[in-house]
């Protein structure tokens, strides 16, 4: 008989003390067993005294028989004292060993099992197998079986499940773990029913975070000291193969420590399995506006070797382009629907499809909701108003944003741009609500009051676009005071610096060949202006060292040398973006609003920063729909799902704001969101990194794993151990032997007459 | 002497929880005697009939039963009939007075009957009976020596003499009966019914020596063996320290595991000592000292019937 050591987490038990569920009884019974001894010296000396005349007959008799009184008296105390060790013994349940004699002795095993089930997107492949259409229905057929061999009130069994969970944390009524199913349970009735229950995710596989979370729940079940693991998931790169391979490692360590060798990993996967999905979808660029024609982008792969597939562009529903027929290739993908024109803005949808049959379509289709400007309100807060036109620090900003302006017959000034500036003084600033506009740009504002500093802050935070110019007014003091202090500007404004002489003014070390991403458009623009505009002050800015997501976009140059100072800056803070130009807007300064290219820089650097505002209506499957405090409710926001089935949406508070919150949305699908004015797509899709369903080779999933002890099986049980031996409980067994014993002591009692009565 | 209470019912005095509460054992004596021959549905004063063996002069105190009536008749002269019987019976009662004879169980609310009080009720009720029919009584009194000796006599203050020497002996010594019933067969100069009342918890060989030498100089002999019903039943059951009387030491043990050893030990001795007597021709009788005492007292009449004829 071979005794395994015991693992309990990190403490090392030695083997003597493994043999036994409960080795506590043990101990007991032992203490106990002192107890027949105590209560005999204990009689000793309580007696009770009789003067007796037959005295010669008493001590004649004790003369001839004490030998055999002395062996009765010791045999009875053994006897007694063994009983009682005996009770500690059966109840302390010792463990027997796999030899399937000792095995039959026992009634039931023990030990706990935990079963890490991966019901991720990938599991819902289609293979060919009788009794289970997808990978998921096989792993749950497979823990059924291992569950029915299992032992009634010996063995339990803890379920958890491997899809990506978003976490319970702060949602109200949440009671249970997510990725629980099942905490240790004896009732294996209820295991199986509970596996049963185990739905199809579709959100991508979390292996590290359902192993580390099977690992503490088995370590939790300290009654047990044998525990059993089954993994069962595909092998694909996807759930193995991810940016957590630390965790994995980390994971696989702990439940080495915990399951020793008793680990089983189940592989569900299909040889030449395949997949192709659509990883991506989108616009080409930041803003989509039903000015401009727009460019649409999706990227598709596939995985494994497949067929030609069809793919459709839509647009709301309707067929958009004349889509295109897909070659199979490993390769990733671009697919283009160019020069889409949009008429109405608003929210619509982008949907791209693969039209085949294969046994993974779940991520065969993507769908995107875009919110297409219309008009995009700007509010530009300029410091110094001017009577004429192109006076005030804004004006240019003004005329660059929204040119050609038109008066309309109503007498209402009118512009074709998608952008609808509104220029006020920063006197008027506090009268805004900020909310209404998707950008606000100060020109030459002379200070913030700390109030509206901080509404600006939570305008950005909240996805706003701020874009600040210099000027003759700004107080260098006062914007570091006010904005930088709340992340609102990139850096310390220092001091002005003028340019010696006109002629040797600054200019921008703007480069086509290495231009910034939000200058792409200057790449093809001959003679933009860009790099010969002059500037004849600036301010200079220290960029803190410690901010995040900062960009310079443009430095100065004086005299053909880089002076280091900063131009253009972008930095980014919360959901929205500061776009800080460390000159004038107007041409007090520079001569770069008189440049052609001033316009396209102005709509460039808006274009990309501004916020498209349908980031919340995009999810994740298993994530949830939040709406911004932003949106607009006339009513209880309805949220229903593709077969118009409501799914329950309800308030939240958080950090003093409250907003209205989904609860998790399971499956991909185009949902519907009626705010009571307005009726918005709300897109879910699964995640683009559970595509690749590719299988590993075992070596590989060990060495993911730490290269720890694992037994790996298929999509079915070994018939060897179906018939398990392991850790038989002896406990029955030696209850048994102990109420024999019990019988014999009281049939000794009776034969050494104590308890016989005339 | 006190007089005897009315109830008429005499045999309630036949039990010993009853005689427990009666410390007089004059009185016990008669009340036994009165018991006995209720039961027995005769006149307590009526002798056994015998063959007429001649007359004798009245003397007061005599018993008129015997009065021949038609000598008075004719002669106004008051005979008594004499029968054979009254031909000078010795009785005498040997009563084992140790201190093993002060074990008692029986009895309760403060009136304990011991082995001594049954066999001086046997003792006293048999003189009382022998001194009704104008036998002659005598008393040994012994532990391990002969404490008192009284030789028979049919005076009418021997009984008062027995019965006051009975309730006076104290139990405290040991017992060495061998030697007394030796000392007793040299003492003895008339042939006589003897009647030896103890427990025998004694060297059975020396009794024997003792009861065949009282044999030998042609006695009658009935012994009684007097016991407690503890000692012949032995329930103990929990851890007991036995102290033994007459200092025979102390033990401590369990008694359940020694009553099968203690009763084998204790009939052992009895069916020797018994067996001895029979061989003698001595009557045994083991007495149990909550029993009833017609049983002793009817064996006795038997016996003395059988001796007359």
């Amino acid at each position: 008989m071979t005794v395994e050591d015991c693992v309990f987490g990190s403490i090392h038990i030695p083997a003597p003390l493994a043999w036994a569920v409960n080795p506590a009884f043990l101990w007991a019974g032992l203490a106990l067993a002192a107890i027949p001894v105590i209560i005999h010296i204990l009689n000793r000396r309580r007696y009770r005294v009789v003067r007796w005349a037959a005295m010669e007959y008493l001590l004649s008799a004790m003369r001839k028989n004490r030998r055999r009184l002395k062996f009765e008296q010791w045999l009875l105390l053994a006897t007694r004292c063994l009983i009682l060790a005996l009770l500690g013994l059966a109840l302390s349940r010792p463990l027997g060993c796999a030899d399937s004699t000792v095995a039959a002795l026992a009634g039931a095993r023990t030990g706990v099992h935990v079963f890490v089930i991966d019901n991720s997107y990938s599991m819902a492949y289609e293979a060919d197998r009788p009794g289970a259409r997808t990978h998921l229905d096989q792993a749950r057929m497979l823990a059924r079986q291992r569950i029915r061999q299992l032992s009634p009130g010996g063995e339990s069994v803890i379920i958890v499940t491997a899809a990506r969970q978003e976490a319970a944390a702060g949602r109200a009524g949440a009671e249970s773990e997510p990725g629980i199913v099942l905490r240790a349970s004896y009732d294996l009735e209820a295991a199986t029913a509970a596996v049963d229950r185990i739905e199809q995710s579709y959100s991508g596989t979390d292996l590290a975070g359902a192993l580390q979370l099977a690992a503490r729940l088995a370590r939790e079940e300290q009654r047990q000291p044998h525990k059993h693991l089954y993994v069962l998931t595909d092998f694909t790169r996807s759930a193995w193969e991810t940016r957590q391979a630390d965790l994995l490692r980390q994971a696989g360590s702990e439940l080495s420590r915990l399951f020793g060798p008793r680990i089983t990993i189940h592989d569900l996967g299909r040889q030449g399995q395949w997949n192709y999905a659509v990883l991506a979808l989108g616009p080409e660029g930041n803003l989509v506006t039903n000015k401009f024609h727009t460019d649409f982008v999706a990227t598709v792969r596939g995985y494994g070797s497949g067929v030609q597939t069809l793919a459709q562009w839509k647009w709301d529903e309707q067929l958009l382009g004349d889509g295109g027929r897909l070659v199979p290739s490993t390769d990733t993908q671009d697919l283009r629907q160019t020069r889409a024109v949009i008429r109405e803005g608003g929210a619509h949808v982008l949907s791209l499809t693969l039209a085949n049959d294969e046994p993974l379509r779940i991520d065969n289709v993507r769908h995107r909701v875009i919110e297409v400007a219309a008009e995009l309100r700007v509010l530009i807060v300029e410091g110094e108003r001017g009577s004429g036109m192109l006076s005030g620090s804004g004006a240019f900003l003004d005329l660059a944003l929204a040119p050609r302006k038109q008066i309309g017959p109503d007498g209402a000034i009118r512009s074709d741009s998608y952008v609808a500036p509104e220029l006020i003084s920063d006197l008027e600033l506090g009268n805004r609500v900020l909310g209404d506009y998707r950008a606000v740009i100060f020109a030459n504002v002379p200070s913030i009051q700390p109030a509206q500093a901080d509404q600006v802050r939570r305008f950005v935070e909240q996805g706003g676009t701020l874009m600040v110019f210099m000027g003759e007014q700004v107080s260098t003091d006062a914007y570091n005071t006010t904005l930088l202090q709340r992340g609102l500007l990139p850096g310390r404004l220092v001091a002005r610096k003028n340019a010696a002489s006109d002629a040797s003014a600054f200019t921008l070390d703007f480069k086509p060949d290495n231009a910034h991403p939000l200058l792409n458009a200057f790449r093809s623009y001959e003679r933009s202006g860009l790099d010969t505009a002059q500037i004849f002050s600036y301010i200079q800015l220290e960029p803190a060292a410690e901010a995040q997501s900062q960009e310079v976009l443009l430095r100065y140059v004086a005299g053909g040398r880089q002076t280091g100072d900063p131009a253009i800056l972008v930095h980014t803070l919360g959901q929205g973006r500061v776009v800080t130009v460390t000159t004038t807007a107007n041409p007090d300064w520079t001569t770069l609003p008189a440049k052609p290219a001033y316009p396209a820089l102005v709509h460039e650097l808006l274009a990309g920063t501004v916020s498209v505002g349908d980031r919340w209506l995009n999810l994740l499957a298993g994530q949830s729909l939040r709406i911004p405090p932003t949106i607009r409710l006339s009513g209880l926001p309805v949220l229903t799902d593709s077969a118009r089935r409501p799914v329950p949406v309800e308030a939240v508070t958080q950090d003093g704001v409250t907003f209205y919150r989904s609860s998790p949305l399971a499956r991909p699908g185009l949902y519907s969101l009626n705010t009571g004015n307005q009726t918005f797509p709300v897109a879910v899709n699964v995640p683009d990194d559970e595509a690749d369903i590719r299988l590993l080779p075992a070596e590989a999933i060990r060495r993911a794993l730490g290269d720890i002890e694992v037994r790996f099986a298929g999509d079915a049980i070994p018939e060897a151990s179906l018939a398990r031996n392991d850790n038989p409980d002896l406990g029955w067994p030696v209850m048994l032997v102990l109420l024999a014993f019990v019988g014999l002591e009281c049939f000794m009692a009776m034969r050494f007459g104590h308890y016989r009565r005339k | 002497m006190s007089t005897l209470p009315n109830d008429t019912d005499y045999r309630k005095y036949l039990d010993p929880r009853t005689l427990a509460r009666i410390s007089s054992l004059d009185l016990r004596a008669r009340l036994i005697v009165e018991g006995l021959m209720t039961g027995m549905h005769r006149s307590p004063y009526q002798g056994i009939s015998v063959e007429f063996a001649q007359h004798r002069p009245y003397v007061p105190g005599d018993d008129i039963r015997h009065v021949d009536w038609k000598v008075l008749a004719k002669t106004d002269r008051i005979y008594l009939k004499q029968y054979q019987e009254e031909t000078n019976l010795h009785l005498i009662c040997v009563v084992d007075a140790s201190e093993s004879m002060a074990y008692g169980t029986v009895g309760g609310d403060g009136a304990v009957w011991t082995k001594y009080d049954h066999a001086t009720a046997i003792a006293a009720s048999l003189s009382y009976m022998a001194i009704q029919q104008q036998d002659s009584v005598g008393l040994a009194i012994f532990d391990n020596e002969l404490k008192r000796y009284f030789k028979p006599s049919n005076s009418p203050g021997q009984w008062k003499t027995v019965t006051h020497e009975l309730c006076l002996a104290p139990r405290l010594r040991k017992t060495n009966t061998g030697r007394i019933l030796d000392q007793l067969a040299e003492k003895l100069t008339h042939r006589s019914l003897i009647v030896v009342l103890s427990d025998f918890f004694d060297d059975i060989d020396g009794i024997t020596k003792g009861l065949r030498h009282l044999r030998y100089k042609k006695h009658e002999l009935i012994v009684f063996q007097v016991l407690d019903p503890m000692e012949i039943e032995f329930p103990f059951e929990d851890v007991t320290l036995f102290r033994g009387l007459e200092e025979m030491g102390e033990l401590l043990t369990e008694p359940r595991s020694l009553r099968d050893g203690y009763l084998e030990q204790l009939h052992l001795a009895t069916e020797r000592l018994k067996k001895q007597c029979r061989s003698m021709h001595i009557d045994f009788e083991r007495m149990d000292s909550r029993q009833t005492l017609d049983v002793a007292l009817s064996g006795f009449l038997a016996t003395r019937a059988a001796s007359i004829k």
